[in-house]
């Protein structure tokens, strides 16, 4: 069967950065879906994307769908045909409508009777009859959160559409999509390449693009060149870019032709935290800053073009001319910054709400500043520094750099302190406090730094839980899971001797009267063990693993995670799998006693040497475990647990617990409360 | 040969005067009342409403109390120029016109890197939001470009195209200067001017009296005021005058703005209040339209 490639290309105006990619990538796939849906046969389906154009290239495309024979059921050889053979008007009607005679019918004969038959002979469609559909079945499906409209048409897409094209080798596909008719012709860039021309075959797309249009189509390689250009100039300047893959990606959507510049701004600039410099440069202008290579901001930024200018110093000086003013407004705030203490500032925060019901941010603040002081006596750390970062953690928010470029709080607080004179480890705790910002960030370096994050994170934690606004599906306005995991990941990783129920107790006490769910706590420490089973599952811990550790609900992260190594630990003893079916037996049995268990073990009441032998066992290892349990040393402990294997085997090979002395069924199953107790202590074993 | 002067601020609202007319615009002129943007215009936001066509173009005086910086800041004023396009419906080639635009008033698109960088707008306070761009020039933003999809909470049918330049910013551009103070308004036979000579002694009182003097309970009491006032007229099938008690409410509450008059929480509840004036302005408005039968339909290109 014939093949050919088959371009889809949408000429359009420019289309958002930041969802190119993604309307890109799920155009291809909807397509893709379309093709498989309709039988078409084709090798795979590559996307291109540019500011004004969404393309696909479908290689080796079969031309046509395979011919199928269609079977369709008619009446019932006995409703068909009246007592006198003659065909009833239920198949003459069926007969007709698939244009037929009854007797031209063939049969179907199955063990549950006969039934009329016809089968027809479906040609395949061709692709271009198929393809129009298709693609405007996959664009219909594309992800666009606000689709438009414009002129007086009713189309509705994410950007006005100006062409389409649909080749499928050389032979133009008629269609309208989007309420453009397919045509030949392709736009290339705005000002560099030729307005229009005419595509003669799909593959000279990329090609016709590239010299004539002055367009990289093809996406990844156009982020690559960018990349490239970028570090080069970077290298030129004897320094390192930043590159920020998002920032990257959104530059990429930006151009059709990149051409790579770089500027210069006035080393007085450079007086300002980098953070503000770099903040202003990458999200206002998109300009990629330029490190030297112990990480100082030089006074350069790399930014690039859309096109090959008849005179590139122009372009340069023009946007000097735009970041000039932008780094004089940050000088300018932090100028003005430094003239009022933190401080001072806290007063203000009462007229910033941090959530209608629990107050002002103000009052957050002294919350914080409490529960931050509470953590720091358990955790060894300075209460009184914990008790002043946690007091002026918010108040960067009230200065104008914080105000104009909200992504700096926390670091800009720190610069602000040491100005001020704060302590050096206040300061540090007001930029740490917000660690860790994403999965696998850093944490907080120091103690104090820990307590006023893992203040602020209680603190919202159950404020939010405490008025009910638990978060429901991926609604979680307040980001109260990225709180959570970090709060865990703190007290973990730093190996805090924290309880989380103890926390969320201090924290809940903070508000007053102000929480209206009783169950405030509790429905905190739930939320915090689901974290904890995300995130053990996805470090690639079994569930049932990770369930037998939650079973005990240990409330001290530190404990839940020496308990889950422990019985990691286990399970690659071989004495793990005949425990755990024992442990499993043994909470069975226990299961069905009615009453309490007795743990009180009667050595008179001892028959069998296997019970003997058992209860023996048990009670040295008793006096064994309990230091290590005390120590939480869970790892030596089920190590010697391992060595119960061989006796409860053989004590339930040996021994009938239900026996029919009352006395001594008593006794027996009061050994194996106590044995299962024993492995309790750590985890609930019986799961695995 | 140029017709005009570009390189004079006039000159320069002159030529973008000169190149929309050609292309069927009504010149029309700027509006008597204090407002923060182009956009409130009523031959846009009114317009904008309902099927009838209309394209204009016109310099707006805008205010925004709370960007004066007593003349002290070269690129920041609370009184500026923007020079507004509307096309309704927005024509196929609008971006190359845009462009074409941009050539005439001296800027040449072979040096200068120019691109059209997503920027979504809303208008709370209009109840109105659309789609586009703000054009770059070298990186500097000199335009907006919107196709407007909801005004005063009523879809757009058909979609009216915004195109708003920035007049100081570009003309800086094409002056070469880098303070709006130095940019030439003028430079003929009697003399030059500047729009410092011009506008500065205006920043540095209007600044003052934003800042300082604005009377906070008078504006209150005025705010109350506009807002019965347009509620009356709405009743009163009145939907053009109801409107400009909109635009002084809303200007009104840029000033309160300004005083540091007005807390976070209220803030929102401000704005709402403006809005709900808008909608019904526009809801009265579509409703007078319809009943004159809509007469600039006779306009629409078939």
């Amino acid at each position: 069967m014939s093949q050919e490639n088959l371009l889809i290309e949408l000429g359009t105006e420019e289309l958002p950065p930041k969802s190119l990619r993604k309307l890109a990538e799920s155009f291809a796939s909807n397509v893709e879906a379309e093709l498989n849906k309709a039988e078409l046969s084709f090798d795979n389906v590559r996307w291109l994307a540019s500011p004004r154009r969404l393309a696909l290239i479908i290689s080796n495309l079969s031309a046509t769908q395979a011919d199928k024979v269609v079977e369709k059921r008619g009446p019932a050889v006995n409703v068909a045909f009246d007592s006198e053979g003659q065909a009833t008007k239920a198949a003459q009607g069926w007969a007709r409508s698939n244009g037929i005679t009854v007797e031209q019918a063939e049969r179907l004969v199955t063990d549950k009777g006969e039934w009329l038959l016809f089968k027809s002979e479906v040609k395949g469609q061709s692709v271009a009859q198929l393809v129009p559909a298709i693609a405007a079945g996959a664009l219909a499906k594309l992800p666009i959160p606000k689709p438009m409209r414009w002129g007086s048409a009713t189309t509705q897409f994410i950007r006005p559409v100006h062409t389409v094209t649909m080749l499928f080798g050389a032979q133009l596909i008629q269609g309208e999509l989007l309420g453009v008719e397919s045509d030949r012709v392709i736009r290339g860039h705005r000002f560099l390449g030729e307005a229009e021309m005419v595509l003669n075959h799909a593959d000279q797309y990329e090609t016709l693009l590239d010299d004539s249009g002055k367009v990289i189509a093809d996406y990844e390689r156009r982020k690559a060149i960018i990349r490239d250009q970028v570090e080069a100039l970077a290298a030129h300047e004897n320094g390192v870019a930043a590159i920020d893959e998002e920032l990257l990606e959104e530059v990429t959507s930006l151009v059709e032709w990149p051409v790579t510049l770089i500027g210069s701004f006035e080393d007085k600039f450079l007086e300002v935290p980098s953070e503000a410099l770099m903040y202003t440069m990458k999200d206002n202008q998109k300009y990629f800053p330029v490190l030297d290579k112990s990480g100082n901001l030089l006074p350069r930024f790399i930014f690039v073009s859309n096109i090959v200018s008849r005179d590139p110093a122009q372009v340069i000086s023009g946007n000097e001319k735009v970041i000039r003013p932008r780094l004089a407004d940050a000088e300018f705030f932090f100028e003005t910054d430094k003239k009022k203490t933190l401080a001072s500032r806290l007063e203000s925060l009462s007229s910033v709400l941090f959530q209608k019901q629990l107050g002002t941010l103000k009052e957050k603040s002294e919350r914080i500043s409490n529960v931050a002081e509470d953590i720091a006596l358990q955790i060894k750390a300075d209460t009184k520094h914990a008790q002043r970062a946690g007091l002026l953690s918010k108040t960067d928010l009230m200065t104008e750099m914080v105000m104009e470029f909200p992504d700096v709080q926390g670091v800009m607080g720190m610069y602000y302190a040491k100005h001020d004179g704060e302590d050096h480890e206040v300061a540090v705790a007001l930029n740490e406090q917000y660690l860790p910002r994403f999965a696998g960030d850093k944490l907080p370096t120091s103690l104090v730094a820990c307590a006023v994050s893992l203040a602020d994170k209680l603190d919202t934690l159950v404020g939010i839980f405490g008025i009910g606004q638990a978060p429901k599906g991926d609604k979680d306005p307040f980001a109260l899971r990225r709180a959570a995991i970090g709060l865990l990941r703190i007290i973990t990783d730093k190996n805090l001797d924290l309880d989380i129920v103890e926390l969320a107790e201090i924290a809940k006490a903070q508000y007053g009267g102000k929480l209206t769910n009783t169950n405030v706590v509790n429905d905190v420490v739930d939320f915090l063990f689901a974290r904890f089973r995300a995130t053990y599952q996805a470090n690639g811990f079994s569930v049932e693993l990770i369930q037998s550790v939650l079973d005990r609900r240990p409330t001290k992260p530190v404990d839940f995670e020496k308990r889950i190594q422990a019985v990691a630990k286990f399970q690659e003893l071989p004495e793990a799998a005949p425990i755990a079916a024992a442990n499993k037996r043994i909470s069975n049995i226990l299961a069905k006693v009615k009453g309490d268990i007795n743990t009180d073990v009667d050595a008179s009441l001892l028959e069998e040497d296997a019970e003997k032998a058992l209860a023996e066992i048990l009670g040295s290892l008793e006096s064994k475990l309990s230091p290590l349990f005390a120590v939480g040393d869970y790892e030596a402990a089920l190590f010697e647990l391992a060595s119960l294997q061989a006796p409860v085997d053989v004590f339930f090979d040996n021994v009938m617990v239900m026996a029919e002395n009352e006395a001594v069924k008593q006794n027996r199953l009061a050994i194996l409360n106590r044995l299962r107790n024993l492995f309790l202590q750590v985890a609930d074993v019986s799961v695995l | 040969m140029q017709k005009f002067d570009t390189k004079t601020f006039q000159g320069l609202i002159l030529a973008l005067q000169d190149f929309w007319a050609r292309q069927g615009c009504a010149i029309v002129q700027p509006l008597d009342m204090e407002v923060g943007a182009g956009t409130f215009h009523p031959q846009t936001f009114l317009r904008s409403i309902g099927p009838e066509p209309m394209s204009s173009a016109y310099v707006q005086p805008c205010r925004r109390p709370t960007d004066g910086r007593y003349g002290e800041n070269p690129n920041r004023l609370q009184h500026y120029y923007q020079f507004q396009v509307v096309l309704k419906p927005s024509p196929k080639n609008i971006q190359e016109l845009y462009l074409k635009s941009l050539e005439e008033i001296g800027v040449d698109t072979s040096i200068h890197d120019i691109r059209f960088v997503e920027d979504n707008w809303e208008s709370p306070t209009l109840g109105a939001w659309g789609l586009g761009w703000e054009i770059w020039l070298n990186g500097m933003e000199v335009s907006q470009f919107t196709y407007f999809q909801q005004v005063g909470g009523l879809e757009c049918s058909p979609v009216t195209g915004e195109i708003t330049y920035g007049l100081e910013r570009l003309a800086m551009y094409v002056q070469g200067v880098d303070s709006i103070y130095d940019l030439v308004w003028t430079d003929g036979p009697m003399g030059r001017v500047t729009y410092g000579d011009i506008f500065h002694q205006n920043e540095v009182e209007q600044s003052t009296y934003n800042f300082e003097h604005a009377d906070v309970d008078a504006l209150f009491g005025q705010f109350d005021q506009c807002e019965q006032d347009s509620q009356k007229l709405i009743e009163a099938g009145l939907a053009l005058p109801a409107y400009e008690q909109v635009m002084k409410a809303s200007h009104v509450f840029n000033l309160l703005d300004a005083r540091h008059a007005i807390s976070v929480t209220e803030r929102q509840r401000y704005i709402l209040r403006v809005r709900t004036l808008s909608k019904a302005v526009a809801e009265a408005y579509y409703a007078k339209r319809e009943s004159l039968g809509f007469p600039l339909c006779k306009n629409l290109v078939k």
